[in-house]
């Protein structure tokens, strides 16, 4: 009974905006959402489409300026509430999401892309140039992106599919996962999880992996040229193919592949750093038959 | 509450007539809440007497620009009056927290400067190349690095006192507090134990920057909210 209440309350007090605006070239999207979801996508169209479902307090402001669309909702009585948008937007444009309990979505841009919230996920499909993808509490991935990538999130995990370019990813307490990718600066920082890479190691490259409680695994090509230092405390180090160690001290060594043209850190303070074959990453240890070290 | 915390800014800049002023005091007497509020309004206005002139940092800029927009385009169509310089609390509240968060930004970057010797050192992605051991001790043991620290805590609190952060993202990000503390603590004991690591030492001084980086993120948007 009161479930069927609150339902009808709901449909009650829901409306919808829909509105589409007419936008030239150069032109970016900024959307501000405090609570609800941002769902971005791509047309052909030089035009962009608003609908929005919202209470009806509450109404949605799309306002174009000479350089900039910007929609967010307002109330007539205090702050906004829940608002869900699904955005249609030139596949051209960029874009300037932002929210606190808000997820974010995009999906086939091939413009930048910045995207902030607080409690919420980010899943982004497509970018170029700056990618900036920032959440707290939410888990952020981001596939098929090319440019200057930086992601950080602090209670969930990273995950990175098809992206080139160079590449900052940080988080507290989760894993990251980037595959596919292709660049020549590589930084990935965690404090408690997994790091797992799979892409190019390009000459004169630099090449950072690093967490504090959590395993390295790193899928290297068959003919990377990369100067490589391995740092742990408190694990072991384990190789598909022979590395030949050239330098040892008390928690670090290093070794070189090829000509050692790129330049390859590897750190975890607890656990285990392990290199492997292109296409084995997902290889439980016990299924590969050369070790080293 | 609001009535009183609404007029304290004008208490605190002396603009109440002698009446309003007695009602006041009479008021904070028994309220420890507005009390408070004023000694963080009082502490505002001393800590923005002393603070240097420095730049804004890139990431408040953008955000600064836009309120001086919204600010502007209110201006105009506002009937003109005599300037008088007046906050809000919140006003206020969010301004303590941008001067804690530029004040310990400033310290991070006069102490980050300090050790690298500069950016000529740092690469691409915005870090150093590894140091000796000798200056990554210095930095890790810097009192600045501590009072940076401090005063962030300090502006994550009011953020919290003030409602400003909602309970599950103060969970969430003591949480990850606590598993980066736990990582200082350990890199610490590893490093008494082998002081001369340049891993260890590299190793400290990044999980250190992780905790400044997390608090500046919090507070941030504890003044966001705002």
């Amino acid at each position: 009974m009161l479930a069927t209440l609150a339902t009808l309350t709901a449909l009650a007090f829901a409306q919808q905006t829909d509105t589409q605006i007419a936008v030239r070239q150069g032109i970016r999207l900024e959307v501000n959402n405090y609570g609800g979801g941002i769902v971005v996508k791509a047309w052909n169209q030089n035009a962009v489409r608003v609908h929005a479902e919202h209470s009806s307090r509450d109404y949605v402001d799309v306002n174009l300026e000479p350089s900039v669309l910007t929609v967010k909702a307002a109330s007539r009585r205090g702050p906004p509430g829940v608002v869900d948008y699904t955005i249609n937007a030139p596949a051209w444009m960029a874009l300037n999401l932002a929210g606190m309990s808000t997820d974010i979505e995009v999906d086939g841009t091939q413009g930048a892309v910045t995207a902030e919230t607080v409690s919420g996920e980010i899943k982004c499909r497509g970018g170029t140039g700056y990618i900036s993808l920032k959440s707290v509490e939410g888990a952020v991935a981001l596939q098929d992106a090319k440019g200057r990538v930086e992601i950080n999130t602090v209670n969930e995990g990273i995950t990175l599919t098809g992206v080139s370019g160079d590449i900052t990813a940080e988080t507290v307490s989760g894993d990251i996962e980037l595959e596919g990718i292709e660049s020549s600066n590589v930084d990935v920082n965690t404090v408690s999880g997994d790091v797992v890479y799979e892409g190019t190691i390009k000459d004169a490259g630099h090449y950072r992996f690093s967490t504090h409680n959590g395993d390295v695994t790193l899928a290297i090509p068959e003919k990377a040229n990369a100067t490589v230092s391995v740092a742990t405390f408190n694990g072991d180090f384990d190789s598909s193919f022979p590395v030949s160690v050239t330098g040892t001290t008390k928690h670090r060594f290093g070794f070189t592949i090829g000509t050692g043209s790129a330049r390859l850190d590897l750190e975890t303070f607890n656990g285990d750093i392990k290199l492997r074959r292109p296409g084995k990453l997902h290889v439980k240890d016990h299924d590969h038959d050369e070790e080293n070290h | 509450m609001d009535e009183w915390t609404d007029r304290l800014s004008d208490y605190v800049d002396g603009e109440l007539r002698a009446d309003q002023r007695a009602e006041m005091e009479a008021h904070l007497s028994g309220c420890t809440e507005c009390r408070d509020v004023l000694e963080q309004l009082r502490g505002v206005v001393a800590r923005a007497a002393t603070l240097e002139d420095r730049g804004p940092t890139r990431d408040l800029w953008s955000k600064v620009a836009r309120e001086i927009k919204v600010e502007r385009a209110a201006r105009d169509v506002a009937p003109r009056r005599a300037r008088r310089l007046s906050f809000s609390v919140p006003q206020l509240l969010a301004a303590s927290i941008a001067l804690m968060l530029l004040s310990a930004s400033a310290v991070w970057l006069t102490v980050a400067h300090r050790v690298t010797g500069g950016t000529s050192q740092q690469t691409a992605a915005g870090r150093t190349p590894e140091g000796g051991p000798t200056t990554r001790v210095a930095w890790a043991t810097d009192p600045r690095y501590d009072a940076a620290i401090a005063e962030l805590q300090a502006a994550l609190q009011a953020g919290r006192r003030n409602g400003q952060l909602d309970s599950a993202t103060i969970r969430i990000v003591e949480h990850n507090l606590a598993i980066i503390d736990t990582a200082i603590v350990q890199a610490r004991r590893a490093l008494a134990a082998d002081p001369g690591s340049a891993y260890l030492n590299h190793h400290l001084a990044d999980t250190m920057r992780r905790k400044m980086d997390l608090l500046r993120q919090a507070t941030a948007i504890t003044g966001a909210r705002t």
